[in-house]
């Protein structure tokens, strides 16, 4: 409801500030032209240019448009800067974590598990995650492809297996897009408590999470780093792009052409920046973090790997401090 | 083989939609798809002009360029054409497009569900075998294969709409400019081919003495 709002919000504020003054102006420079110079038709084909909609007697929209000129931009843009700079960030990124996978290996655990299991995911949040996370890398797979399968999956497979693969991945977008919001907005909601900033984030930040270092560094229920990717990656990137991909999944609201180029823009920038994001964090959730995967999956760790990884975090548990954190509902 | 272009004189338009009421009924076109339609600029102003546009099949095609299936193609003769069976629906060829030609059967359809896109394809159908019943089902009749020229250009009553050969129209349209004593510009023209072609731009300049 609201993109509809907004869509047309815009809509509407670009045709106040173009129409009126602009069509009165070329209505008179025409007239005028018609008596001084009866054959000379620079104003109407100035108005070409100008993207206002003359008269036609289809009823379809933007039809009276003759000329729209943005499309050339859109184009320039997204197989231009889009795709070479997102395509170059996609491979920055996996690369630096192969080279970080090759040359430091997956963070052990420093000593023996002792067996004892604390609750850190409840069932919720478990299918809350995992909701977010298969949506997200149907939406991140199938959003590649129809930017990037003509230049990677045509010259592999061929025009007709590629264009079969790319068409089953628009279709499952454009319905999987809406599921992904809504596990999105659960996500936000229910994790924004345990993201907030806490002093020992600072600590954090200035020892480089010991990352480089290998240094243990105490943390809350998520570490500074998670903070990081649940604000900028999931909170901001991620409903930058869900709210440009409702104005574009549900263009049967009246949005015009510029502004499905523009929100196109966005949607793109927005997605490939959050794909690049989502590397770091798939890396530390399966193969970069020993046990990171089996807490979203059973929503139990050893109480060593809670010591270790969530100190604070798991003072509290003990404390039984954190009842919602720490107890399955 | 020549290079095939569309040219329309809006000196001459009448806009009696001929064009695309011939298109219409010529390919069968489904309800809702316009490949072809008449413009008036300043309808009803002394000085109005009509125009009639359809897709130019551009030297540098923007749908082509951003089609994530790369399922256009363009013929020995310029004449901009696709596949729908690789069509996707995802509408980008309507984003680049400038002059509105690629349309969709659904219109624009919630979850982007437009169906495969429909446009111009200069009388030429598509990838199926020439004047098939496949061919003629989702592109519409293959005129060019049968040696004529596109029939919105064909049922021009006043012969504003030009289709052909860029030399020869572009020479017909050359001898009116000089008729009329007056230059003018050919329409859409620099957007689809580039730079203004030799013969028209002549053809202005002398208009102009």
């Amino acid at each position: 409801m609201s993109i509809h709002s907004l869509s047309c919000g815009v809509a509407l504020l670009a045709a106040l500030v173009t129409l009126p003054a602009a069509a009165e102006q070329a209505v008179q420079a025409q007239q005028q032209r018609q008596q001084t110079q009866p054959l000379n038709n620079a104003p109407v084909w100035r108005e070409v240019r100008s993207e206002q909609a003359g008269f036609t007697s289809l009823p379809a929209p933007e039809a009276g448009v003759l000329i729209q000129s943005e499309g050339m931009t859109w184009r320039a843009w997204r197989n231009g800067p889009v795709t070479l700079y997102g395509g170059l960030a996609l491979l920055v990124v996996a690369a630096a974590i192969v080279l970080f996978y090759l040359r430091r290996g997956p963070q052990k655990l420093r000593g023996p598990p002792s067996g004892n299991k604390v609750a850190r995911f409840t069932r919720f949040e478990r299918i809350a995650h995992w909701g977010t996370a298969i949506s997200f890398v149907v939406l991140a797979l199938s959003g590649l492809a129809m930017l990037f399968g003509k230049h990677v999956l045509t010259p592999v497979l061929g025009h007709w297996l590629a264009s079969l693969l790319i068409v089953l991945g628009k279709n499952l977008h454009n319905i999987v897009g809406p599921i992904f919001l809504a596990f999105l907005l659960v996500m936000i909601w229910h994790f924004a408590r345990d993201n907030i900033w806490e002093a020992c984030d600072a600590l954090w930040i200035r020892k480089g999470g010991g990352i480089a270092s290998g240094e243990h560094v105490p943390a809350g229920r998520f570490n500074f780093g998670e903070k990081a990717w649940f604000w900028i990656g999931v909170t901001l990137l991620g409903l930058i792009a869900t709210a440009s991909g409702l104005v574009l999944d549900f263009p049967n609201f009246g949005q015009t052409r510029a502004l499905l180029q523009t929100v196109n823009l966005i949607h793109g920038i927005a997605a490939l920046a959050l794909t690049a994001l989502s590397f770091t964090h798939i890396y530390m959730g399966t193969l970069g973090v020993e046990g990171a995967l089996d807490s979203m999956r059973t929503g139990e760790v050893d109480d060593v790997w809670a010591k270790e990884h969530h100190e604070l975090w798991y003072n509290q548990v003990k404390a039984g401090k954190t009842g919602q954190d720490a107890q399955r509902r | 083989m020549g290079r095939m272009k569309f040219l329309c004189d809006a000196e001459r338009c009448i806009e009696c939609n001929g064009c695309a009421t011939a298109c219409k009924s010529e390919h069968e076109v489904p309800w809702g798809v316009n490949r072809r339609r008449v413009v008036t600029i300043n309808d009803g102003v002394p000085g109005e002009r009509s125009i009639s546009v359809a897709c130019m099949h551009c030297a540098d095609a923007p749908c082509m360029a951003v089609c994530p299936t790369d399922c256009f193609y363009q013929t020995e003769e310029g004449v901009v054409l696709h596949d729908k069976d690789m069509c996707i629906g995802c509408g980008y060829c309507f984003f680049a497009c400038p002059f509105g030609a690629p349309q969709f059967p659904n219109g624009p359809a919630a979850f982007g569900a437009r169906g495969k896109m429909d446009k111009c394809t200069f009388c030429a159908g598509g990838p199926e075998a020439d004047g098939s019943d496949e061919e003629f089902a989702k592109y519409g009749r293959n005129r060019l294969s049968e040696g004529k020229l596109p029939a919105c250009a064909e049922m021009c009553a006043t012969k504003a709409l030009l289709a052909g050969d860029a030399d020869v129209i572009s020479d017909i349209y050359r001898q009116r400019v000089l008729r009329r004593g007056k230059g003018t510009d050919v329409w859409g023209w620099s957007t689809a081919y580039g730079k203004p072609q030799p013969a028209v731009a002549k053809a202005n300049q002398e208009g102009k003495k």
